[in-house]
């Protein structure tokens, strides 16, 4: 566990930065990586953005105040960029928004880093109907394993209004998987 | 002789039950994560997704991530130093348009505003910038844009008219004053 605070002290400062950042890049790379993966399901395009991510970091480190936690910072940024990504891959296709989200869980099976059957298919299906935010939350909660003050933090939203988002989407997921 | 027993703590309410300490207390948050539990073993849902990465891919993406961070430091490619460069290409290229317009007299007049207009917006054209809306929107002052600035055809009353009365259900909640526009 690293003292948090400490580290944002080095990361501000030229002659410990370098190894901070190294620090920081090692101590967060999987848990963004696989937050980055769920959103944008391959994994070209999550190395692609986690590598962005962390040059945002890196970029505005100065400007990170500490008013949120770092973990939360780093989340909400990865989420952006994530998103972005996706807009950008749409528009530059020429396509919507939905149209990519189906080619992108049917591009799932020829993918040689995608292990899922069938029911992990089903799975992204069913999480492509969902509104983003509620997909967020169910991904981070459900596989990431995450707590609800974490994601209320890296989400900006309360933890009730997470409670409540997660159990619709489990109810809608569920019903998805029973139907299809 | 039992039923005069318990006729006895009834009339006294006494319970000769008890629980462990702070048992209700903490009955609530015991009962949700119970609840937690059996939604999962129950559910439907998979337990994984069934993403895999690459053999050895946490080893190389730090190298990689410091290599285009902290060992390109100073070599971070702002927007300000492309402007920066813009203008020094701009400069060079009125050095040799003046130069070669003075000497040689039989070349067709290439205005300087041209040039500079048309290297700068092929530049543009054919180079994707890297460069998303909110670095943008950070470079660029709100105050010094005009919103028919950024517009092609410039916006005045009767377009915002027509705009919100083919997406705004009913116009009549925007509370306009359409004498202004008459």
């Amino acid at each position: 566990m690293i003292a948090e605070e400490a580290l944002i002290k080095e990361l501000k400062q030229k002659e410990s930065q370098a190894k901070a950042f190294e620090v920081l890049v090692n101590t967060y790379k999987e848990r963004l990586y696989w937050h980055i993966r769920r959103i944008v399901l391959n994994h070209d395009d999550a190395d692609d953005v986690l590598q962005n991510t962390f040059i945002k970091v890196y970029r505005n480190i100065d400007g990170f105040k500490g008013e949120s936690k770092l973990y939360s910072w780093l989340y909400r940024i990865a989420t952006n960029e994530s998103l972005t990504f996706l807009k950008q891959k749409s528009k530059k296709a020429g396509i919507s928004d939905e149209e990519l989200k189906n080619r992108m869980i049917e591009n799932l099976q020829s993918d040689v880093y995608f292990e899922g059957d069938e029911i992990q298919l089903k799975l992204q299906r069913a999480l492509a109907t969902l509104p983003d935010k509620q997909k967020l939350v169910f991904t981070m909660k459900y596989f990431q394993e995450m707590k609800y003050e974490d994601i209320s933090e890296a989400l900006e939203t309360s933890v009730g209004a997470l409670k409540a988002s997660y159990h619709l989407a489990v109810k809608k997921i569920e019903s998805y998987l029973k139907e299809n | 002789m039992f039923w005069s027993q318990i006729k006895d703590m009834k009339k006294d309410k006494k319970n000769s039950f008890n629980t462990p300490e702070g048992y209700f207390d903490s009955f609530h948050d015991r009962l949700m994560a119970r609840m937690e539990k059996e939604a999962q073993t129950d559910s439907v849902i998979p337990k994984s997704d069934g993403f895999a990465i690459p053999e050895g891919y946490w080893d190389g993406v730090t190298p990689k991530i410091m290599s285009k961070t902290v060992k390109e430091n100073g070599k971070v490619i702002q927007l300000k130093s492309y402007r920066t460069f813009y203008y020094g290409a701009a400069a060079v290229a009125a050095v040799f348009v003046l130069v070669f317009g003075i000497n040689w007299k039989s070349t067709p007049t290439v205005a300087f505003d041209d040039l500079a207009n048309a290297e700068i917006d092929a530049y543009f054209e054919s180079n994707e910038l890297d460069i998303n809306t909110y670095e943008l929107a950070e470079l660029v002052s709100l105050d010094n844009v005009e919103l028919n600035d950024v517009l092609e055809q410039d916006l005045d009353a009767e377009n915002i008219l027509q705009y919100l009365d083919e997406t705004v259900d009913d116009i009549d909640e925007l509370n306009l004053d359409y004498s202004d526009y008459e």
